[in-house]
């Protein structure tokens, strides 16, 4: 039995659905990163956990026991929004030990409580200010510290690093792991940003039309997306989807692509002659050439552009079809060769978008 | 086409001066992106430009025109604006071929049209009204608008903001292909620097009112002017550490402080000439800012197999806080000395939480800024060379 678990949620609003059959188990201890687009059910299904509203359908349990018609104050969860929101006539310190206060902790212990807490998020120089003498970053931190002080067994975060500057984003992206691993909590983190949802989740569940369309690791959901929405989420620049047909070959199958034929290695062997497809191939797996190399095409170099350790490059086929590589070593030159590795290409059913 | 000239540009609002001493000379076909922070001035700039806004203080020219006076279709610029709205009564095709009409025959409308529709994906649209399309597919319209007709100028405010970032990540490209195909002179307005770095041949960074720096993506990453500059451009951002700069064995070594102003490490410095600009910027007991992008060290588990070339004083040891594999390249968070560093490396890296690591820089990596005024005092590519000089 796991430690959260969703059975089959609904939830709408009138006509509109926000969430409709829902099912997660979400293991003790576990980050569960929830991935969609805005609009998709992501912060109603935090809602319904944290007991702000009840679902129309299915059942919530937390240690096996349910949690319909338990108020949000009993339940043994804490929740942080995206602005987060200090009491502005209180100290950094009481901002933290506020819940601590409601819970009537003594005085001692509460104090080691908010100390270690706030040394662990690097606020402890800053305990005696009142929020508006803090920085942007150390607000966000005293309203982290105090989501975690009292040590929920549920954590729910809602995009919380979505209006934080770059540094910040990063430093807490990196950081937050470790707290929540420290505070043996298990957190539910919402993001629209993939990258978040790789660096943060131990598994991420992608909510697309308001259903959960695959949940997974980071890495099943980056080398085998469910379908080519899923795929396009993952990746920047986002994976090459290009249409081919497949066609039996001496017990194989091949498709045709930029003009080459090239020999599908993929096991069981796509269905059946002419089926049409989409062959998804990521940026990074394109290897370039500014020579001839066998089994690689000729394209025409359109656009160069840099990005963090990559860069990426718009190149046109001899077909007019176009490709997009990243590499950290861009060649120089007007004509490059490109081979990619079939193995590492994902095939998706043109029709459904169903990965093979 | 034509050469765009900003000279000492500004603009004030009442007392407050949105905008002060902006020179900006961009050549002709030249593609620029103003970037910056909201309320840093660079809409503002963008509008003096288009002739939305009247100027405060000095001269937009385009070619060698003084355009101060002349209103805004006299300017003979084009625009994507957001609130530059459609012509609600015409399709998309329509609203796309408005400026065309009356510059060619019917056929090499249709077929501009059709281009240009094609590299922004909205031709399945192009018989719709704007007010059945969605706000990205309308932003889309008014990009495509603005880029198929004949002008000096093409000016862009935000022109991918609406913009879902699969789609915006492949139309950067095409947008850019595009520009420089046709020898655009284009400046455009964007608080992403991911779009103004792809984009941009050089980019323009804006912080209130004021331009900071002006310069390729090159420039801002290896040789930002200010702290400001080195740590807005580049992401995730520059690691920058305060720092005491020493006299260790007659070379040159800055001792990293943490926020008590403790030693969390030191960093040898290679050893240069005497009286070259490094003894002079990095006199013994000054207190600077060091820093070094997230991509520029090499990581290892232990020191003996650090990056190649990179000599043993340039190292951090510290231990790993995280480790984040995001696809194509992997994020890694570091404690050393109870300093936060982040390093980026392509493709995964094996390296445990907890575990210790080594952090090696190469002498071209750092850079040093003065702690008051913020000003780059030294980058590493003269350390660097100085180190070449003196071996």
């Amino acid at each position: 039995m796991a430690f959260i678990e969703l059975d089959d949620i609904a939830k709408s609003f009138g006509s509109k659905p926000a969430l409709d059959g829902v099912s997660l188990a979400i293991e003790r201890g576990e980050t569960l990163a929830v991935f969609g687009p805005s609009g998709v059910g992501k912060t109603v299904l935090l809602r319904l956990l944290a007991g702000i509203m009840e679902p129309d359908r299915g059942d919530i349990r937390i240690g096996g026991a349910s949690l319909l018609g338990v108020p949000p104050e009993r339940r043994e969860v804490a929740m942080a929004f995206q602005n987060f929101a200090l009491y502005p006539h209180l100290t950094a310190f009481e901002n933290i030990a506020s819940p601590l206060r409601a819970r009537q902790l003594d005085e001692t212990q509460m104090k080691r409580r908010v100390g270690e807490i706030a040394s662990l998020l690097r606020i402890d120089h800053v305990l005696d200010h009142l929020p508006r003498a803090l920085s942007n970053g150390q607000k966000q931190r005293t309203a982290l510290a105090r989501s975690l002080v009292r040590a929920p067994a549920v954590l729910l975060l809602d995009d919380p690093l979505r209006n934080v500057d770059a540094k910040l984003r990063y430093e807490m992206r990196l950081e937050l792991p470790r707290l929540f691993k420290r505070f043996g909590s298990t957190a539910l983190y919402v993001t629209q940003d993939y990258r978040e949802a790789m660096a943060l989740g131990d598994r991420i569940a992608i909510l697309l039309d308001h259903r959960l369309r695959q949940l997974g690791t980071p890495a099943e959901i980056y080398n085998h997306p469910a379908d080519q929405r899923v795929a396009r989420l993952f990746g920047d620049p986002p994976i090459n989807l290009l249409p081919a047909r497949v066609e039996a070959s001496g017990g194989g199958a091949t498709v045709r692509l930029f003009g080459q034929t090239l020999a599908l290695r993929h096991r069981p062997v796509p269905a059946a002659s002419g089926w049409d497809c989409l062959v998804g191939i990521r940026p990074e797996d394109v290897e370039l050439s500014s020579e001839p190399i066998d089994g690689t095409a000729p394209f025409r170099l359109r656009a160069t552009t840099p990005f963090s350790v990559r860069t990426a490059l718009l190149l046109a086929g001899a077909d007019g079809g176009e490709l997009i590589a990243s590499t950290t070593n861009p060649p120089a030159a007007e004509t490059l060769w490109a081979r990619f590795d079939l193995g590492r290409a994902v095939l998706f059913d043109a029709a459904t978008g169903t990965a093979l | 086409m034509a050469s765009l000239t900003l000279e000492k540009l500004g603009k004030t609002f009442g007392k407050l001066r949105a905008v002060g001493d902006v020179d900006l000379a961009i050549a002709d076909g030249e593609i620029i992106g103003l970037l910056g922070s909201s309320g840093c001035g660079k809409t503002s700039t963008l509008r003096m430009i288009a002739g939305f806004e009247r100027i405060s203080e000095g001269t937009v020219r385009i070619g060698d025109r003084p355009v101060n006076l002349l209103p805004v279709a006299a300017r003979n610029v084009a625009m994507a604006f957001e609130g530059y709205s459609l012509y609600p009564p015409l399709t998309v095709a329509e609203n796309i071929a408005f400026g065309l009409k009356r510059r060619f025959a019917k056929a090499e409308v249709g077929r501009k049209v059709a281009e240009i529709a094609r590299l922004l994906e909205i031709g399945d649209i192009l018989e719709h009204y704007p007010s059945a399309i969605s706000g990205g597919q309308q932003q889309r319209v008014s990009l495509a608008r603005a880029l198929v007709r004949q002008a000096d100028v093409y000016l862009l405010d935000e022109p991918m903001s609406q913009l879902e970032p699969q789609l915006r990540a492949v139309l950067r490209v095409r947008i850019k292909d595009w520009l420089r195909r046709h020898r655009m002179t284009t400046v455009f307005v964007t608080h992403d620097q991911t779009e103004a770095i792809a984009l941009a041949d050089r980019i323009a960074v804006m912080d209130q009112g004021a331009l900071q720096q002006f310069g390729t993506s090159a420039d801002l990453l290896d040789r930002p002017v200010n702290l400001f500059v080195a740590g807005f451009v580049g992401e995730p951002p520059m690691n920058l550490i305060e720092a005491e700069v020493l006299r260790r064995d007659g070379r040159l070594a800055l001792a990293a402080l943490d926020r008590d102003g403790r030693t969390a490490f030191e960093l040898m410095l290679p050893s240069a000439p005497a009286g070259k600009t490094i003894e002079r910027m990095l006199e013994a007991g000054r207190r600077i800012t060091i820093g070094f992008r997230p991509q520029s060290a090499s990581l290892a588990v232990d020191d003996r197999r650090q990056g190649a070339g990179a000599p043993a004083s340039l190292t951090i040891r510290g231990r790993v806080v995280s480790n984040e594999w995001l696809g194509d390249q992997s994020h890694v968070g570091i404690e050393a000395g109870g300093l936060f560093l982040i390093a980026v490396t392509d493709g995964r890296i094996a390296l445990a939480e907890d575990g210790a690591v080594t952090l090696a820089l190469r002498p071209e990596a750092l850079h040093a800024f003065d702690r008051e005024t913020g000003r780059a005092l030294i980058h590493g590519g003269s350390i660097a060379e100085a180190a070449r000089h003196a071996a």
